[in-house]
């Protein structure tokens, strides 16, 4: 069962120019996604800036508006016109930098009780037990409930926003590089914990990140975004031990690994990948310089490949 | 033995919090050799980037107490102007973000055009010229063209080529990088690493590399320099330090990384967090706090580094009976708070 | 550049017609015309009904604005009441000392504001920064006339070095030496009273505009560059620090222009200021129309020299 289902998601802008300031072209953010994710597992949303991999969270999110395509939600369709499908207190999301995606002039038990206080009239007496369970399975004290963010520390903020995300008990979350922002030894932590909630709460998640390390290490299936468009997607060891797509390829060549018995070899490999990106990947897009449609290459295995012929 | 390039010792760089000056790099000495990748590592608060503001003598509110050798001079005895002559010369940086490095009201070639200037590299009518060669040589496209650019018309990577060629513009003898990727896509960082190994070997430079990022110093360094709050932890050959890391910290970080091996399971985690710069013992292992099933006699009273094999230091005697130990809860206590005054060695400038 | 220009002009058109429109609609919505205070009692109704119809002034609203409109391009401004002269002359004089005190000021203001701004900025927290920084505060807080009435009674009455009223010395001979001069004797004190207190709003926005900018990266990659401490400021964060007040030139020389009714009146100079007040107070609607659509002018003009200047200091919101 899919918790989520994005069909052939559009998010265009227009750009605006010339001399009367009218509409010249469009900015494809994203262009023709779709994306499946059972319940209760994470995907990963991989890709370089400018791919479209946050505009397609934020669209699950309803923040910014849908050009064309359909998401729907435990099977609602959330991005319907008129009537409108209320399911934000079962979507969540959480943010990439802890520095600034709290306010800081509230205080803990604000920040973490203003979700429910949005959807449930709760007096404070009831409010504050539940806050307080919430900041214990995030694994802060009870000291910390009224006390300002700037107290805190980068990795024990990420806590503070995944406590406000889950005040709800959402269904999905939606994480937008949550350890991006943290160092090595805090990601570890913020890792783990990710993990942990998730199986106890059996929380479904699109974890939008670059770091192709991270989104193996956290994710079960994995899309590979270039330019708004999916150019493969599978799971995730299909992904790394067999990628099909150039720019997958590529993509994790570059990373740089810390196994110095193999660093000669990694970079000749990177370089040799380079090469034939470099001679083969306009190939790979259509006329316009978009990615070619998802073909199934295994049962679970898509690859944007040249259509043949 | 070969000639040092760069020889720091006991480099002290203190940042004044409320009325009291506080060290964000403590005691660390260091040394480069011409052709040398130097990294130096650690996250953030860790005093890497004080470190490399230190050595340009970029630091404007903070007391700098050591030597800094370069070129048999003591950087932190010369005055202004001779530093000036100096930095953008034979000691050039690289900068971490480069989508604010450039000025954004200068054409790209001025920008290149004023290092040369100062520097007196060129006769002034081959400045222009020079100036679109460098573009070049740092791999960009049609140098002509992005001479006249301004920086906003430019992406990231592009950005962080023309710092390179501002950096690379008087043939540097020592080139600091200051997490010089951190800020760029992976695949952009792999290009512009290899363009730092490409100057780096065309020009025969030392390079003080630093990150945060491992995989990163792996492929780069020579030499590995991992610093905790303040101080260096441990100093070894590249190899030596990924196969055989001796200090709890090191071996406590290259566990924290979500590599291969730790594919379905969970990563280590070091408990606590870093200490607040004003929030920090000054005696004992600075680690201390962080493995604390390690007995106290462990460690020692007053910790140095001391070379353990060849060429390798490690600060502390901690290291010798040390275990990465269970997984424990990741709890926070109430003492763990601190509050951050804003004073985070990277921060202060 | 010239298209962007351009396009701004063709903008700002449709403003200025919509702002003429509305000045007419209100000055014909006064009581009496232009004739009426013409009006000789001896003379019938008769003639004074032709004269109206001669003059136009029973045509509907639009066929008047129309000839308002086609009368100015002409050079027509119609003619006061109260002064019997043409408007175009009355208004003439007074604005010829309102754009001499106006640039004097200017000039004054950042001759003066920059480099207290570019100090206090560089050396914020220091002792010259908090005196600095106290008196932009005595500025903001100070009223204009207040200033205005210090400044005249210690350097016009107690020490006697400027005079205290007027534009000229009277009897001089215009364009002599001695009339120069003495025009820009009395510019001194009103000048200098709209300065001192003009100048505090540069003050602050270049001290924080340069204190957001001295730690900027790019500031940084300067020194490391190994660019003088004295070109760091001058050469990098100076530039990048004024770009609010670039922005904000085209609007204060405009609100310059529209003269200080309060300093005009403290230092009895004839200018735009005292002329409004005045034509509104003796009712002289021919004179206040043409000043208001004049003010309203010199804002659109204003905003667009701002806009040019701003994208000629600033290349990222340059248009292709």
């Amino acid at each position: 069962m899919n918790l989520l289902e994005i069909k052939d998601l559009k998010v265009h802008y227009p750009i605006k120019g010339g001399f009367f300031n009218t509409v010249k072209d469009h900015v494809k953010a994203v262009d023709g996604v779709s994306i499946s994710i059972p319940e209760g597992t994470t995907y990963g949303l991989v890709g370089e800036s400018g791919s479209g991999k946050t505009t397609t969270g934020k669209a699950v999110m309803g923040l910014n508006h849908v050009t064309s395509g359909e998401i729907f939600f435990d099977g609602q369709k959330l991005n319907s016109k008129g009537k409108k499908v209320d399911v934000r207190d079962d979507i969540q999301m959480i943010f990439q930098d802890p520095y600034s995606s709290l306010n800081p002039r509230k205080r803990v038990f604000d920040i973490v009780a203003e979700p429910i206080r949005n959807y449930h009239k709760k007096t404070r007496g009831e409010l504050v037990p539940e806050v307080l369970g919430l900041l214990q399975r995030v694994g802060l004290p009870p000291g910390s409930l009224y006390k300002y963010p700037h107290e805190f520390s980068g990795g024990q903020r990420q806590r503070i926003g995944v406590a406000r995300a889950i005040a709800l008990n959402p269904k999905l979350i939606i994480a937008d590089e949550p350890v991006s922002a943290l160092d090595v030894s805090v990601q570890a932590q913020v890792l783990n914990f990710m993990q942990d909630i998730q199986q106890d709460m059996n929380l479904t998640m699109m974890f939008i990140a670059h770091d192709l390390g991270v989104v193996r290490h956290m994710c079960r299936h994995i899309g590979i975004m270039y330019q708004g468009r999916l150019v493969e997607e599978g799971r995730t060891e299909e992904i790394f031990k067999n990628p099909q797509h150039i720019y997958t390829k590529r993509l994790i060549a570059a990373i740089p690994d810390t196994d110095v018995d193999e660093i000669e070899n990694n970079l000749a490999f990177r370089q040799m990948v380079k090469e034939e990106y470099d001679r083969n990947f306009a190939d790979h897009l259509d006329e316009e310089g978009r990615a070619f449609p998802l073909q199934s290459i295994t049962e679970t295995h898509r690859v944007a490949l040249p259509v043949k012929g | 033995m070969t000639e040092k390039l760069l020889e720091v010792n006991n480099l002290t760089t203190s940042f004044k919090i409320g009325s009291e000056y506080f060290p964000a790099v403590d005691d660390v000495s260091l040394s480069i050799q011409p052709n040398e990748v130097l990294a130096l590592v650690g996250e953030s608060g860790s005093g890497k980037s004080a470190t490399a503001f230190s050595l340009m003598g970029l630091h404007r509110k903070a007391r700098i107490e050591g030597e800094v050798n370069f070129q048999g001079q003591n950087l932190l005895k010369l005055n202004e102007g001779k530093m000036n002559k100096i930095r953008g010369g034979d000691l050039a940086m690289i900068f971490q973000d480069p989508m604010t490095a450039l000025n954004p009201l200068m054409k790209i070639k001025q920008q290149i055009i004023e290092t040369l200037k100062i520097h007196n590299t060129k006769a002034k009518n081959e400045r222009e010229a020079y100036a679109v060669e460098l573009l070049d040589r740092v791999g960009i496209p049609r140098p002509d063209r992005v001479a006249e650019a301004y920086p906003h018309e430019l992406s990231g990577g592009m950005r962080q080529r023309v710092v390179i060629a501002i950096a690379i513009a008087n043939r540097p003898k020592l080139l600091i990088a200051d997490e010089p990727t951190t800020a760029l896509d992976v695949t952009i960082q792999a290009q512009i690493l290899d363009l730092i190994r490409e100057l780096q070997d065309d020009l025969n430079s030392g390079v003080l590399l630093i990150t945060h990022d491992l995989g990163v110093v792996a492929e780069m360094a020579d030499r590995v320099a991992v610093m905790y709050a303040g101080q260096i932890v441990e100093v070894a050959p590249v190899r030596e330090l990924f196969k055989n890391p001796q200090h709890p910290y090191t071996r406590s970080l290259l566990n924290s990384l979500p590599t291969e091996s730790m594919l379905g399971s969970k990563l280590h985690v070091i408990q606590g967090v870093v200490p607040a710069l004003n929030k920090m013992d000054r005696t004992g292992c600075r680690f201390a706090p962080r493995i604390p099933w390690v007995p106290a006699s462990e460690h020692e009273k007053n910790p140095k580094l001391r070379e353990i094999a060849d060429d390798h230091y490690v600060r502390c005697t901690c290291y010798k009976n040390f275990s990465l130990g269970s997984e424990t809860p990741q709890n926070i206590d109430a003492e763990e708070y601190q509050i951050e005054t804003g004073a985070r060695g990277g921060s202060v400038r | 550049m010239l298209k962007f220009t351009i396009r701004r002009l063709l903008i700002t058109f449709p403003q200025l017609v919509i702002l003429s429109v509305l000045v007419f609609i209100m000055g014909s919505m006064m009581p009496g015309d232009a004739l009426s205070g013409l009006i000789d009692p001896s003379i019938p109704a008769e003639a004074i009904q032709a004269r109206r119809e001669q003059l136009g002034l029973d045509n509907p609203w639009y066929i008047q604005y129309r000839d308002w409109i086609f009368a100015m391009f002409q050079g027509d401004f119609g003619t006061s009441i109260f002064h019997q002269r043409p408007v175009m002359d009355v208004i003439g004089d007074r604005l010829m000392n309102t754009v001499w005190l106006s640039l004097f000021s200017t000039v004054l203001i950042y001759l003066l504001g920059l480099p207290l701004g570019l100090v206090s900025g560089r050396y914020n927290d220091s002792l010259l920064d908090n005196a600095i920084t106290g008196y932009t505060y005595l500025g903001f807080a100070t009223p204009q006339f207040i200033f205005g009435l210090i400044i005249l009674w210690i350097f016009g009455y107690n020490l006697g070095w400027f005079p205290t009223g007027g534009s000229v010395a009277p009897g001089l001979e215009p364009g002599s030496i001695d009339y120069i001069l003495s025009k820009i004797n009395h510019l001194v004190l009103p000048s200098f009273a709209i300065a001192l207190i003009g100048l505090v709003g540069t003050v602050q926005y270049l001290r924080s505009g340069i204190i957001e900018t001295k730690q900027k990266d790019f500031i940084i990659l300067a020194r490391a560059k190994g660019v003088k401490e004295s070109a760091v400021y001058n050469k990098h964060v100076f530039r990048n620090s004024i770009l609010p007040i670039a922005a904000f030139f085209g609007y204060e020389i405009v609100a310059l222009l529209g003269g200080s009714i309060f300093i005009e009146m403290i230092y009895s100079y004839p200018g735009m200021g005292r002329l409004f007040l005045d034509s509104i107070s003796t009712r002289d609607f021919s004179v206040a129309n043409v000043l208001i659509l004049f003010y309203g002018f010199l804002a659109i003009v204003g905003a667009l020299v701002s806009d040019i200047i701003l994208s000629i200091v600033d290349p990222r919101i340059r248009i292709k």
